[in-house]
């Protein structure tokens, strides 16, 4: 029955049954060709809006109809950015943040990740149960007895107190990955370089690390992002705009400045930036890192 | 003997002392914290004072309809939200993994990334601007002949608008996670599958309903479930775009939380709101935990 059909189709739909196989897959193909690039303009739409607003005078954003490019051209968004301490000051913080964060989960996720991948002990299961679901927890949650601790010890207003609770999220996430990715590493390799006169941290260095270099820079890439974009808690903890973070001087700028919509265009940029910039040249890595932030197991 | 003893006594120590640091971190972050939570929800609390109240928050918060609107607003936009990134995600993902120049498919797959590398604060900030009175949406609708220019849509200031055009945002957003996770997924469905349907003459609709989504199967419940986690407890994107108005149109838990705890000071009140949204939140990822643990063993 199953072999009628091929025939019967190429009947009631001539057209597709003159050009035959071959054309009708180069058909298809066109038209995926088409519809890919058809939703990359569509995406890519608010992006490039971003862009040409960030080089135009603000009385061409809300005109109508709309003026697709500038009519002209201004970079005075970004002097005003580069021109403000206040605002690079801002871009300094959330860099050394977001870094610190990095390093400190790479490092001690590493630490946890060879434990749970490496040795096998009472509870295993219930911390791994627990990484888990640390990634599920609402984080707004959190901000209510942040917010009392960190006041209590007083580290409220401070950038030591990001660095502390982005660990929250990043951590958990790093023990997973690298977890995972030290599993399917043998471990007889390590043991070789024991037998050959390694510590075991010895061998750890020589053999395990350098090997897993691709779950290093994924993991750690993925943390920097999420340290960079992350918004909640830096609202709840900080105050004064010596120790804001982008995204939050963000919000600010467009609470200050409701039309200047220019500048906050081109600090968008600015902010957006080095994630994009990171993702061009390691885009590999980060899709790993993407898509084991799903499928830690 | 005593040395092999020693020996491997020094493991289990090295063991522990890799895990322990990124643990004690763990439960003094998540752990404290939500014990603290559960407390403060039985107290009437403005972080000066705290009073027993028993259930009262717990009561107050089954009569508040306000409360109850957030949580069915939650859930609207948590449904349509991971919708529409399963089917925006699922449709791309089958056109980059069809027959494509290889270079072209690596561009197209990295250009429809780029949203998601953003802070959902510039996501949100480039969506207020688009979708303001005199922007450039209502700019293009109008000149396309969909609206007239003299009433234009104000579509973050009407209440029947609010909540979809923050839901839009965060499909644009978030949908590449989707894309990469099932064309990942696609990848790995194995090609004989296809060529013996093809032998059999199935069709190319019957192909994608009887190989590819009994095949994704796994892949999709996984990214629907973070995905519905994810966004049910989303802050940034409501509270960067409406502050969850006009008059609470757009209102979801994370939002109600916030402000209720740190603009009303009702922390006890906020604390029994967070709770709920725990143990909501804790029943889905249960789902999601058992999963991936019986992947893993």
């Amino acid at each position: 029955m199953t072999v009628a059909q091929p025939i019967a189709a190429a009947h009631t739909r001539p057209f597709l049954g003159k050009i035959g196989i071959r054309g009708r897959e180069r058909l298809i193909n066109i038209v995926a060709y088409v519809l890919l690039l058809v939703a990359i303009v569509i995406v890519f739409f608010p992006l490039a809006w971003m862009l040409t607003v960030s080089v135009r005078p603000n009385i061409e954003v809300m005109r109508m109809p709309p003026e697709w490019l500038p009519q002209v051209f201004t970079l005075e968004g970004y002097r005003k950015i580069f021109a403000s301490p206040r605002y690079l000051l801002v871009f300094a913080n959330t860099m050394v943040i977001s870094l610190l964060v990095t390093v400190l989960s790479l490092i001690l996720g590493a630490m946890a990740a060879y434990a749970l991948a490496r040795f096998k002990f009472a509870g295993q299961r219930a911390v791994l149960m627990f990484l888990i679901t640390t990634q599920m927890f609402p984080l707004v949650l959190l901000c209510i007895p942040y917010f009392r601790i960190f006041i209590t010890l007083g580290l409220y207003d401070t950038r030591t107190s990001l660095v502390i609770v982005y660990l929250t999220f990043t951590l958990p996430f790093c023990i997973l990955m690298l977890r995972s990715y030290f599993i399917n590493i043998p471990r007889d390799i390590e043991e070789a370089a024991m037998v050959d006169g390694c510590s075991r941290l010895g061998a750890i260095f020589r053999t395990l690390v350098p090997m897993s270099y691709p779950a290093f820079i994924g993991a750690g890439l993925y943390t920097f992002l999420l340290a960079w974009n992350e918004f909640l808690f830096a609202v709840v903890l900080i105050e004064s705009w010596e120790n804001r973070v982008l995204t939050m001087a963000i919000y600010s700028l467009m609470a200050e400045f409701v039309t200047d919509w220019n500048t906050m265009m081109a600090f968008s940029v600015l902010a957006s930036l080095p994630l994009v910039m990171a993702f061009i040249f390691l885009q590999k890595f980060m899709v790993q890192g993407m898509t084991a932030g799903a499928l830690t197991s | 003997m005593l040395l092999t003893l020693k020996r491997k006594y020094r493991e289990e120590v090295l063991a522990a002392s890799f895990l322990w640091p990124s643990l004690l971190i763990l439960v003094a972050l998540l752990i404290y914290p939500l014990i603290d939570v559960v407390r403060l929800s039985f107290h009437d609390s403005n972080l000066q004072r705290e009073v027993w109240v028993g259930f009262g928050n717990y009561i107050a918060l089954a009569n508040d309809p306000l409360f109850w609107r957030a949580f069915w607003q939650t859930v609207v936009f948590t449904f349509f939200s991971v919708l529409l990134h399963l089917v925006i995600g699922l449709g791309l993902a089958l056109l980059l993994n069809m027959n494509l120049d290889p270079a072209f498919r690596t561009v197209a797959r990295g250009l429809l990334i780029v949203p998601w590398l953003l802070a959902p604060t510039v996501a949100g900030m480039i969506w207020v601007l688009m979708l303001q009175p005199f922007g450039v949406l209502n700019g293009l609708l109008a000149s396309l002949g969909f609206i007239d220019a003299n009433f234009t849509i104000s579509w973050l200031g009407d209440p029947a608008t609010a909540l979809g055009s923050v839901t839009a945002m965060n499909v644009w957003r978030a949908f590449p996670f989707f894309m990469v996770m099932l064309l990942a997924g696609l990848q790995a469905i194995p090609k004989q599958l296809y060529e013996a349907a093809e032998i059999d003459g199935a069709s190319l609709f019957r192909q994608f309903w009887h190989i590819t989504l009994p095949q994704l199967r796994g892949v999709i419940t996984t990214i629907v479930l973070l995905d519905s986690i994810w966004t049910f407890r989303a802050f940034d994107p409501v509270y960067v775009m409406t502050g969850g108005g006009p008059a609470h149109a757009s209102e979801v838990l994370a939002t109600a939380i916030y402000f209720d705890g740190f603009q009303k000071l009702k922390f006890g009140y906020a604390s029994a709101e967070a709770v709920v949204m725990f143990i909501v939140l804790f029943i889905v990822s249960a789902i999601y935990v058992r999963r991936t643990m019986s992947n893993q063993q």
